[in-house]
C-alpha cells in the first residue's frame, strides 16, 4: 500500500481548504484585520523623478505637523546594503538597497516616511516635505542601459553581490550568466532550416487584491514584532535585522493569512520602515500600499528581450538552440540573475537538442524593479521558445504539434542544461522521472479540435478563427539551496499541531501539506490543526517561491509525520504488548495485520501524555531536495481575429498539467485556471505605460486585469503522473501555467491571420499592423 | 477634492439655494463616483441631491423621461417598448459603480471617455435644468463645451428627455474597450430613419478617445439620401476625421484610434439599421 | 480637533446605529474602525470590489461612498451573511466548491451574488456576468467562484419555478 494512488485516502481528494470558512465569513485574517486601534499609519513621500540625487531634504516642518511622531529619511536610519529579495543567503543579487538613499533611481523610489496617528494627518506631512533635487539623466531602456556613455545608476561604493558573480555597476550590468553544451555553431550549420528572431516580453504585476501590507508592534520584552504578508516570513526576518542593524534574535515574522502574492511578495519592501518606526515610537505601526503604490514600488515582471537562433533539420531533428537574453530588472537588482537563470534552464531542456548556447545579460534601468512573479523569466522565454517551435514546423512542413511529440524530452532523458543553469551557482545535473507531457499533448488537442485546424491561407472575412498551442515546463524547488522544516505533536485527543515555515499566501499550501500529514499518519485531515509561518513558533522554511511547497516542504512534513508515527508505533506496541514489527497505522489507530489488536491514537495520546513513560510524540524533520522536476503542460487556445480593428475574442484555453500526484485535485485545478487567466490578461490586456519613466496607468481603472465577465472558458485537466522524489507521487504545479497563453495566442494568431507578432501584450494595434504587414507582403 | 461639509437638503429649491449660497465652495454630490479622477486638492462643501425625488424613469407624451439622479443600473434593467438606454449604461464600469453612478452625474460633468452624452446626442435628448424655473435645453447645446459651467449659479439638471424613436427610426450604439469596465476606447452612437433602404435622417456621435463628445456633421451629410448599405457606411465613416481629431489612448496611437473609430461607426450604423427594420418588420 | 464632528445614522446589518464621522469619511473607512473587518481594502477607487456592501440590498463599494451618503438607508456587510454555525448558502458552495483560494475578493464576492439573488428570478448566465463584473479575484480564473454561483443559482431559479408553478395551478 502506501505509494499506490489507489490507496490514497487523503491525498489525491479535494478535500476542503483549511482556512476556507474562516476566508468566506470575512473574520479577521489578513494583516491589517490585526491592526489595533492606536496603531500609527505610514505614508511616504516617493521620488518623482526617475533619476536623481536628493541635494537637500529638510522633514523639519513635517516633524512638527500634528499627529505626527516620526519621520524616517537617509540623515537618521542605518546606511545598509543590502537586497530587498528574500532569497537563499547569501543571495545571489546584488547589495544595492538601502532604507533610504541620497539617490533616488525610479518614480516611486523612497525617499522619506512619515508615521502619523491618521493616514490624513501622514499626508499632509509628506507633503510639507522638502526635497531639492539634482536631475540626473535617466536610463529607460535596456538599450539605454548598454550605451558606452550609459549614466551610472548605482556608483554608491557599497553595491556589491555577497557571492562570486559577474557584477559590473559601472556598466549597468547586475549579472551574467552563460552556458554552452555541444557545438552551437557547428549545429546552426548542419541545419536545413536557421531562424534568428528577437521577442520582447512586457513589464506586469502581480495584481494580489490584497496590496502589500505589514504592521510592526513591540512585544512587553520590546522584541519587534512584525505581522506582514510575505512570502517569505524568515528571509523578511533575516533581511529587517540586517537594514535595522539589530539581531536576528530580537525580530519575529508573523505571516497571517495572505490575500494573494504571485511572487510580488516575495520581497521586504514595508516591514524594514515598520519596524524602525515602532523602535522608535514604541507605537504599533501599520502601512498598507494603495494600489498606485503597489503597481509603481511593488515588483513586477522583468521585461526581456529575448533573440532565438535555431536550427532544424528537414527530418525535424533541432541541430541547435541558442537564446540571448537580456534581463531589464529596472532599478534594484533582486532577482535578476534568478529570473534570467531560468529562462534558460526552465526553457532549453524541453527539446532534445546536442547544441545549445546561453547567454543571460541583467541590466539595470531607472525603470519599476523587476521581482518574484509566477513563472519566473520561463514565462518570457517561452514566448520566444514556443514561437520558434511553431515556425520551425512550418519550415519542414511538419504539422507543430506532431513537431513537439517528436521532440520534447521524455521520461529517462537528461539535459546539460539541468547542470549548468542553477541559481546563482552551477545546476544540478538531473534526469526527468515522471512525465505526462505527451498525454497532455494528446488530451489537449482532443478537447480544442486540433484535427480541424486549417492553414490561415485558406481563411476570409473579418472576422478570422485560429488555433494554436504551447508545452511548457517548468521545476519544482531550488535543489541543494531550498529548505523547508516541519514538526507535528499529538494532542490528548488524537489531533495533532502541524507546524512548518511554509508559507501559504492562499495557494492552499496549509490545506495540502495537512493532507500529506494526515495521509503518512493515517489519520484524517480535520484532526490536523494547522500553525505556520511565524519565525518564533515554527521552523524554518525558505517561503513561498521556487514552485515548491508541495514538492519540498511536503516532503518535510511527510518526513515528520513518520517519525511521529514511529513514535505512536513504538507506543502502540508496548501497549498491545506486541512486536512493532506486526503493527500498522490504520484510521488513527495503531493495529496488527488483521485487526483484531488495535490500540486508538486517542488511547495511545492518554497513555504518553499522562499514564506511563510519559513522553510527547513529537515528530521534526528537514528536507533539502536532490531535484527539481518538473512539471509539464501543453496549453491549447482558440480565439477569433476581428481583422478590421485587430482585437481578438478568446473562444475556448485549455490549460493541460502534469503535476504528478494532484495532493488536493480541485486545488490543482483552481491553481491552473488562475495561473492561465492571468497568463491571459498578461498577453491580451495588461500593460504598463511610461511617460518619461514614470507608469502613467497605475490603478485597475487603467491596467486591464479580467473580471467574471471579461473571462473566457478556461478547461484545465490533469493528468496524473507519479514522481518518486516527490511527496506520494506530487510535483508542483503553480507556477507552469501562466507562461502558455502569450505563446499560444502568437501561435493561434498567426494560424488565423498569417501575421508573426513577436512582442505583446496583443493589442489591437499590434495585431492591426501585423496583419496589414501581412496583406502587404502577399 | 476633500469635503468639509455634508447637507442633505429635502427639496429641490432648498438644494438650489444651498449651491447658490456656498457657491464655488459648494458641490451638487449625486452618485459621487467620479470624484476621484478629479485630482484638484480643493475643499468643498457636499449638498446631497439624492434625495429629492430626482429617481425614476417614465413616459410622457413624446418622450421617457429619466430623473437626474437616477442610478444607470436602473436604467439598464428597466425595459419598455423601443426603450434604448439601457445597451450603452450595462457597458458602463461595474455592477457596484451602476448602482450609485447616476444619469445626471454622467453627463453634468462630461470626461471625454463618458458614453451617455454620445447616446444623449445622438437620440437628440433634452436636458431639463432647474434655476428659478424649469429650462429644456437641447442636447447639441447642452454638449457644446462642458456642462459644469451652467450649474455654476447653483442651476440643477432635475432630467433627461429622450425622445421616443418614430416609426423607421432605428438605434445603435457601439462602444469599444480593453475590458468590460474599461474606459471607452471609441464610443459611437446612431440614430436614423430609413425610408425604405434609403437614409432619411440620421444623427451619429462620437466619444471615446476624443477631446470632448461630440456630433459628426460631416459624416452625417455623407449618409442622408444614401442607401443604407455597409460600402456607404464605410465610406462615410471615413469622414469622421474631418469632424474630430483622434487622440491615442493607453499605449494606442492616434492613426489606430482613428481605424477603430471608423470601424466602430459602421458597425453602429449597422446596428441601427438592422435595429430600425426589425421594429418595422 | 474633533476628527469626527458629524453624525451619521443608518441601520447596519440589522441595526439601528449612529456614528460618529467626517464629511470626507468613506464608508468602508468608518466599518473597519468600528470592527466589522470582513469587508476589504483592495483598491480604493471602487474597481475591485473587495469592499462590496449591500446598500438597500444593491451591492456597493463602501470605498466610494461617503458615510453622509448612508443616512437613513440600509447597510448590511459580510458579517450579517452568515457564521461558523450557519455559513448562507452562497458560502457554503464556494467552500465546498474550492473556490477560496487567497479569499480577499470572497466577502466581497459573496455579497454581489446575495444581491443578485435578492434582486432577480431568472439567472441567465449574462444577467450573473453583469452582477459580478466587479468584483475582482487574481487568484482563481473564476472558473469555480462561477461553478459555485451557478450551482447555488440554478438551484434557486428551480425552486422559484416550482413555486410560480404551483401557484398558477391553485
Amino acid at each position: 500500500m502506501g505509494n499506490d494512488p489507489k490507496n490514497f485516502k487523503q491525498v489525491n481528494h479535494s478535500v476542503t481548504k483549511v482556512d476556507a470558512r474562516q476566508l468566506a465569513l470575512g473574520k479577521d485574517s489578513y494583516v491589517a484585520d490585526f491592526a489595533p486601534a492606536n496603531a500609527l499609519v505610514v505614508k511616504m513621500l516617493w521620488s518623482p523623478h526617475p533619476h536623481a540625487r536628493i541635494v537637500s531634504l529638510d522633514v523639519s516642518e513635517a516633524e512638527k505637523m500634528p499627529g505626527v511622531k516620526a519621520v524616517l529619511w537617509h540623515g537618521n536610519v542605518p546606511r545598509i546594503a543590502h537586497c530587498t529579495a528574500g532569497q537563499g543567503f547569501p543571495e545571489p543579487s546584488p547589495y544595492d538597497t538601502f532604507m533610504f538613499d541620497t539617490k533616488v533611481r525610479f518614480v516611486g523610489d523612497r525617499v522619506a516616511a512619515v508615521a502619523a496617528e491618521s493616514a490624513e494627518q501622514a499626508e499632509a506631512a509628506v507633503a510639507a516635505i522638502k526635497v531639492e533635487y539634482e536631475l540626473l539623466k535617466p536610463v529607460l531602456s535596456i538599450d539605454e542601459a548598454m550605451a558606452p556613455d550609459a549614466p551610472i545608476i548605482h556608483d554608491e561604493p557599497e553595491a556589491h553581490v555577497p557571492i562570486p558573480i559577474p557584477y559590473d555597476p559601472k556598466t549597468n550590468l547586475v549579472a551574467r550568466v552563460a552556458c554552452e553544451a555541444g557545438d552551437f555553431e557547428k549545429g546552426m550549420k548542419e541545419a536545413d532550416f536557421a531562424f534568428d528572431d528577437t521577442y520582447e516580453t512586457p513589464y506586469a504585476q502581480a495584481c494580489p487584491i490584497e496590496p502589500y501590507t505589514s504592521l510592526a508592534q513591540l512585544d512587553s520584552s520590546g522584541r519587534i514584532v512584525i505581522t506582514t504578508s510575505t512570502q517569505v516570513p524568515f528571509h523578511c526576518r533575516r533581511i529587517v535585522a540586517r537594514t535595522l542593524d539589530v539581531p536576528v534574535q530580537k525580530v519575529r515574522v508573523i505571516k497571517p493569512r495572505i490575500g494573494g502574492g504571485f511572487g510580488c511578495k516575495q520581497e521586504v519592501l514595508l516591514e524594514d520602515v515598520v519596524a524602525m518606526f515602532a523602535l522608535r515610537t514604541g507605537r504599533p505601526v501599520l502601512w498598507q500600499f494603495t494600489r498606485e503604490e503597489t503597481f509603481r514600488t511593488g515588483r513586477t515582471r522583468h521585461p526581456m528581450r529575448v533573440r532565438i537562433r535555431a536550427g532544424v533539420k528537414k527530418d525535424g531533428t533541432i541541430t541547435a538552440l541558442g537564446m540571448d537574453c537580456w534581463n531589464n530588472t529596472g532599478a534594484y537588482g533582486g532577482h535578476g540573475l534568478t529570473v534570467v537563470s531560468c529562462s534558460g534552464s526552465k526553457v532549453l531542456p524541453l527539446y532534445r537538442c546536442e547544441n545549445i548556447h546561453f547567454d543571460g545579460k541583467v541590466l539595470y534601468t531607472n525603470l519599476p524593479v523587476g521581482g518574484a512573479y509566477r513563472g519566473f523569466g520561463a514565462t518570457q522565454a517561452f514566448f520566444a521558445m514556443e514561437s520558434t517551435i511553431e515556425q520551425m514546423a512550418e519550415a519542414i512542413g511538419m504539422d507543430p504539434m506532431e513537431f513537439r511529440q517528436k521532440n520534447h524530452i521524455k521520461s529517462g532523458e537528461g539535459s546539460p542544461i539541468f547542470a549548468a543553469l542553477g541559481e546563482g551557482k552551477e545546476g544540478v545535473p538531473m534526469t526527468v522521472g515522471s512525465n505526462a507531457l505527451a498525454e497532455c499533448i494528446v488530451k489537449g488537442a482532443e478537447e480544442v479540435g486540433w484535427k480541424n485546424r486549417t492553414d490561415w491561407r485558406s481563411k476570409s472575412g473579418r472576422y478570422r478563427r485560429g488555433i494554436g498551442m504551447a508545452c511548457l515546463m517548468q521545476g519544482s524547488s531550488i535543489p541543494h539551496i531550498d529548505m523547508g522544516g516541519a514538526w507535528i505533536k499529538i494532542n490528548d485527543d488524537a489531533s495533532f499541531n502541524l507546524m512548518f515555515g511554509a508559507t501559504d499566501i492562499g495557494t492552499g499550501a496549509d490545506t495540502v501539506l495537512a493532507q500529506i500529514a494526515a495521509e503518512e499518519l493515517a489519520t484524517t485531515v480535520d484532526k490536523i490543526i494547522v500553525y505556520a509561518s511565524d519565525t518564533d513558533l515554527t521552523p524554518f522554511d525558505v517561503g513561498a517561491y521556487a514552485s515548491s511547497t508541495t514538492y519540498l516542504s511536503g516532503e518535510a512534513v511527510r518526513k515528520a509525520a513518520a517519525e511521529a508515527k514511529r513514535q505512536l508505533l513504538a507506543s502502540g506496541a508496548e501497549m498491545l504488548n506486541l512486536p512493532v514489527e506486526t503493527l500498522h497505522c490504520e484510521d488513527s489507530a495503531v493495529q496488527n495485520a488483521d485487526g483484531s489488536k488495535k490500540v486508538s491514537y486517542a488511547d495511545i495520546a492518554a497513555y504518553t501524555l499522562y499514564q506511563k513513560n510519559q513522553y510527547q510524540i513529537f515528530g521534526t524533520a528537514s528536507h533539502i531536495t536532490e531535484k527539481s522536476p518538473p512539471p509539464f503542460a501543453a496549453h491549447f487556445a482558440e480565439i477569433e481575429v476581428d481583422t478590421w480593428t485587430g482585437f481578438i475574442r478568446v473562444l475556448n484555453y485549455i490549460s493541460t498539467i502534469d503535476c504528478g500526484t494532484a495532493i488536493n485535485p480541485a486545488l490543482c485545478e483552481g491553481q491552473t485556471e488562475g495561473g492561465t487567466l492571468n497568463g491571459i490578461s498578461y498577453a491580451l490586456t495588461e500593460e504598463y505605460i511610461f511617460r518619461n519613466g514614470r507608469m502613467t496607468n497605475p490603478s485597475f481603472a487603467d491596467y486591464h486585469i479580467y473580471s467574471m465577465r471579461d473571462r473566457p472558458p478556461i478547461k484545465a485537466i490533469l493528468v496524473p503522473s507519479y514522481e518518486e522524489t516527490g511527496p506520494f507521487g506530487a510535483k508542483s504545479v503553480s507556477e507552469i501555467c501562466i507562461n502558455g497563453p502569450a505563446p499560444v495566442f502568437a501561435n493561434a494568431i498567426y494560424n488565423a491571420t498569417g501575421a508573426r507578432i513577436r512582442e505583446f501584450p496583443f493589442t489591437p494595434e499590434r495585431v492591426l499592423n501585423a496583419i496589414k504587414a501581412v496583406k502587404r507582403e502577399a | 477634492m476633500k469635503l468639509c461639509e455634508f447637507i442633505r437638503p429635502t427639496s429641490l429649491s432648498e438644494a438650489r439655494d444651498k449651491l447658490r449660497e456656498l457657491g464655488p465652495q459648494g458641490m451638487a454630490l449625486a452618485g459621487g463616483t467620479a470624484l476621484h479622477f478629479l485630482q484638484d486638492q480643493t475643499t468643498r462643501r457636499a449638498v446631497d441631491i439624492t434625495r429629492l425625488g430626482l429617481s425614476f424613469i417614465r413616459k410622457e407624451g413624446d418622450f421617457y423621461v429619466v430623473g437626474a439622479t437616477t442610478p444607470l443600473a436602473d436604467i439598464q434593467r428597466y425595459r419598455a417598448p423601443d426603450w434604448t438606454l439601457h445597451e450603452v449604461c450595462r457597458r458602463i464600469a461595474t455592477h457596484q459603480v451602476r448602482n450609485i453612478s447616476t444619469i445626471g452625474g454622467n453627463i453634468c460633468r462630461v470626461f471625454p471617455w463618458a458614453d451617455l452624452p454620445v447616446v444623449l446626442l445622438a437620440l437628440d435628448a433634452r436636458m431639463v435644468v432647474f434655476s428659478d424655473k424649469e429650462e429644456e435645453i437641447v442636447s447639441d447645446e447642452f454638449f457644446d463645451g462642458q456642462p459644469t459651467q451652467r450649474f455654476a449659479d447653483g442651476s440643477l439638471l432635475t432630467a433627461v428627455k429622450v425622445p421616443l424613436l418614430r416609426a423607421h427610426q432605428g438605434f445603435g450604439v457601439v462602444k469599444v474597450s480593453r475590458n468590460s469596465a474599461a474606459f471607452s476606447l471609441v464610443t459611437m452612437a446612431v440614430s436614423l430613419e430609413l425610408d425604405g433602404e434609403v437614409i432619411k435622417t440620421v444623427r451619429v456621435a462620437a466619444g471615446g478617445a476624443v477631446p470632448f463628445p461630440r456630433r459628426l456633421p460631416t459624416v452625417e451629410a455623407a449618409l442622408v439620401g444614401r442607401e443604407a448599405k455597409s460600402e456607404v457606411f464605410r465610406e462615410a465613416a471615413t469622414k469622421a476625421d474631418s469632424d474630430v481629431s483622434w487622440r491615442g489612448r493607453e499605449s494606442l496611437s492616434p492613426d489606430y484610434v482613428r481605424q477603430l473609430a471608423e470601424v466602430s461607426l459602421h458597425d453602429a450604423l449597422e446596428r441601427a439599421v438592422s435595429f430600425a427594420r426589425a421594429r418595422n418588420a | 480637533m474633533n476628527q469626527y464632528p458629524m453624525t451619521v445614522s443608518f441601520t447596519l446589518n440589522g441595526e439601528k446605529r449612529t456614528f460618529a464621522t467626517a464629511p470626507g469619511e468613506n464608508l468602508l473607512d468608518l466599518l473597519r474602525r468600528s470592527g466589522l473587518r470582513g469587508t476589504k481594502f483592495g483598491c480604493g477607487q471602487g474597481t475591485c470590489g473587495a469592499c462590496t456592501v449591500l446598500l438597500d440590498g444593491r451591492a456597493v463599494n463602501a470605498c466610494l461612498l461617503f458615510v453622509g451618503q448612508v443616512e437613513g438607508r440600509e447597510v448590511c456587510t459580510i458579517e450579517s451573511v452568515g457564521s461558523f454555525d450557519k455559513s448562507s448558502e452562497i458560502q457554503q458552495e464556494l467552500i465546498d466548491g474550492s473556490a477560496v483560494q487567497c479569499g480577499y475578493c470572497i466577502p466581497g464576492i459573496v455579497m454581489s451574488a446575495t444581491a443578485l439573488m435578492k434582486a432577480e428570478t431568472k439567472y441567465d448566465d449574462e444577467i450573473v456576468r453583469e452582477y459580478m463584473d466587479g468584483n475582482i479575484c487574481r487568484c482563481t480564473g473564476y472558473e469555480k467562484i462561477w461553478g459555485a454561483l451557478r450551482r447555488v443559482l440554478d438551484r434557486r431559479e428551480a425552486s422559484l419555478a416550482k413555486v410560480e408553478g404551483s401557484g398558477s395551478k391553485s
